[in-house]
């Protein structure tokens, strides 16, 4: 991550070793974690809170374990997945093309532009009765509203990144040869890619929100679902092993996003 | 190589946008550029200069006027001859690296990646960039990038070289490194080359022929051949025929800018 703006630039460097440990991120991030946790079970303990309430972190470490042991639980967080990056997958590839269509034509333009308008602002939840009554709850359906999740932020940034690009470049491809067509693949396309990345992290965001919301409430599969079910029997200790689960998917894929950035820094023009 | 000159005839430009007045950014041009040659066009900034450039290499249409390539052997019309362009904003593309964006051109044209490979790397030391193939764009300085722009241009084996103000945008003493750097390319090399300037100096140290032009609308004010002994280099500045030279485009251009300043149009140099 990067330095702080209120970072002093003439700051002594310290040279204790106590010190240097608490300068780390890593160190800082995850230990406060373990603070937290720690915190959390002494008081669990101290005050003796029921399970049913608030399970201790002890408690729900086992039932993470029992539940992926012999619950299943690793057949859900597959299903979710899949339906997750299934339908962002569709999203992605075809509102890459959706998004550079729209923004070398005019035409094309003038058609979307109201259709984003109109649909972008819509919480694409409320699209979940509808959804329901037109495909079902099984597959098609999951894979539908995971893909309508991703598909407007990764269009619209597709077509911000291509509008941005430099008009210099496409003339310098132009002079070197380019046909119209390659000119969309070897100059638009890269150099939107910073942009529509930008797009897949909002869209993948939005993609893991409306497939786990959707499983709770209607899926027999997911973790979505087995979250739901667990609630409704009071198994809080469950309830807090799949949240971590959904916590811990969530730190994977933004680091996973953090690192594809900063492989992507060679794309952009300072 | 079969030399072609380029002749524009009576080349005009009206821009006519449908929402404000028309803009006529070249009026009646006629000159021409003759093979194997370097001849820089100079004038007041919103001159049409680079537009003339622009026409030559096909990417804007003339509203008057003909454009005409012509054989030199026979005066025979001909199709355009290959160009290629080196712009002030450099124009890398900054997600390929040196040896990449040398051999962009050569990659839509079809070649195999180990002869343009061998080319670009032989352009790339043409112009002193060895081991700085692998580098990206905004790793390198100003100057280093405009030499990759300039081995961009040059693996093509354009038969026109076009310069579009290519040292618009470095510092003096980059500037002066490279334009002997290109002065030697271009006296080795005997590729035709229209070189687009703001800087006299420039014009006289590269070019056969300068162009001096009027402020806007563009018109051919002056043809001046350079006859100044080559190879040139910095010690030409302090030749007496550079100095007499200097001097006569000096006052060419100083009525031509002061014009386009009170006529409101063009910016001031």
């Amino acid at each position: 991550m990067s330095v702080s703006p209120l970072a002093k630039d003439d700051a002594p460097v310290r040279t204790k070793p106590g010190y240097a440990l608490l300068d780390d991120p890593r160190v800082l991030g995850w230990g406060s974690i373990v603070l937290v946790l720690v915190v959390w079970e002494l008081a669990a303990r101290l005050f003796n809170v029921s399970a049913l309430y608030l399970p201790r972190p002890s408690q729900i470490v086992v039932a993470l374990v029992t539940l992926f042991g012999s619950g299943g639980l690793a057949y859900d967080l597959g299903v979710t997945l899949w339906r997750i990056f299934a339908g962002f997958a569709i999203a992605l590839v075809s509102g890459t093309l959706l998004g550079l269509w729209i923004a070398t034509s005019f035409r094309a333009r003038a058609v979307a532009d109201m259709f984003i308008a109109a649909l972008y602002p819509l919480p694409k939840i409320t699209l979940i009765p509808l959804l329901i009554i037109w495909l079902g709850t099984g597959g098609p359906f999951m894979l539908t509203i995971s893909f309508l999740g991703a598909i407007f932020p990764i269009v619209i940034n597709t077509v911000l990144g291509v509008s941005q690009c430099d008009p210099g470049l496409v003339l310098a491809a132009r002079d070197l040869g380019a046909k119209p067509q390659q000119i969309m693949r070897r100059v638009l396309l890269p150099s939107a890619i910073p942009s529509i990345f930008a797009g897949v992290r909002l869209g993948l965001g939005v993609s893991i929100i409306l497939v786990v919301a959707a499983e709770m409430v209607v899926g027999k599969a997911g973790l979505g679902a087995r979250l739901y079910l667990a609630g409704q029997i009071l198994e809080t200790e469950q309830v807090f092993a799949i949240l971590i689960v959904l916590a811990m998917l969530g730190i994977i894929v933004t680091k996973v996003q953090d690192a594809v950035d900063a492989a992507l820094g060679n794309w952009r023009v300072d | 190589m079969p030399a072609v000159a380029i002749e524009f005839d009576d080349i005009g430009l009206t821009f006519a946008p449908a929402s404000t007045a028309p803009t006529t950014a070249l009026e009646a041009v006629s000159c021409g550029f003759e093979p194997g040659r370097v001849t820089a066009l100079i004038g007041p900034s919103g001159c049409g200069k680079s537009t003339l450039l622009q026409i030559a290499r096909g990417f804007l249409e003339p509203t008057r006027g003909t454009l005409r390539f012509l054989e030199r052997a026979n005066g025979k019309a001909t199709a355009r001859p290959a160009m290629s362009t080196v712009w002030q904003a450099f124009n890398l593309f900054p997600w390929l690296t040196v040896i990449d964006n040398v051999a962009f051109g050569l990659d839509l044209a079809g070649v195999t990646k180990s002869d343009r490979d061998a080319r670009a790397r032989r352009a790339i030391a043409a112009v002193d960039l060895n081991g700085f193939e692998d580098r990206y764009p905004r790793q390198l300085s100003g100057g280093m990038r405009q030499r990759v722009g300039l081995a961009r241009a040059l693996v093509m084996e354009p038969e026109v070289l076009l310069l579009d103000e290519p040292f618009g945008a470095l510092d003096a003493q980059t500037r002066l490194v490279l334009q002997e750097q290109l002065a030697r390319l271009v006296e080795t090399s005997g590729t035709t080359a229209i070189l687009v300037t703001h800087s006299i100096e420039e014009a006289i140290l590269l070019a056969d022929t300068i162009l001096v032009m009027t402020a806007r609308p563009g018109r051919i004010a002056a043809h001046i051949e350079v006859d100044l002994p080559r190879p040139r280099s910095m010690a030409t500045t302090r030749d007496p025929g550079f100095s007499a030279l200097f001097d006569r485009i000096y006052a060419l251009l100083r009525d031509e800018v002061m014009r386009a300043m009170v006529g409101g149009q063009g910016g001031v140099q």
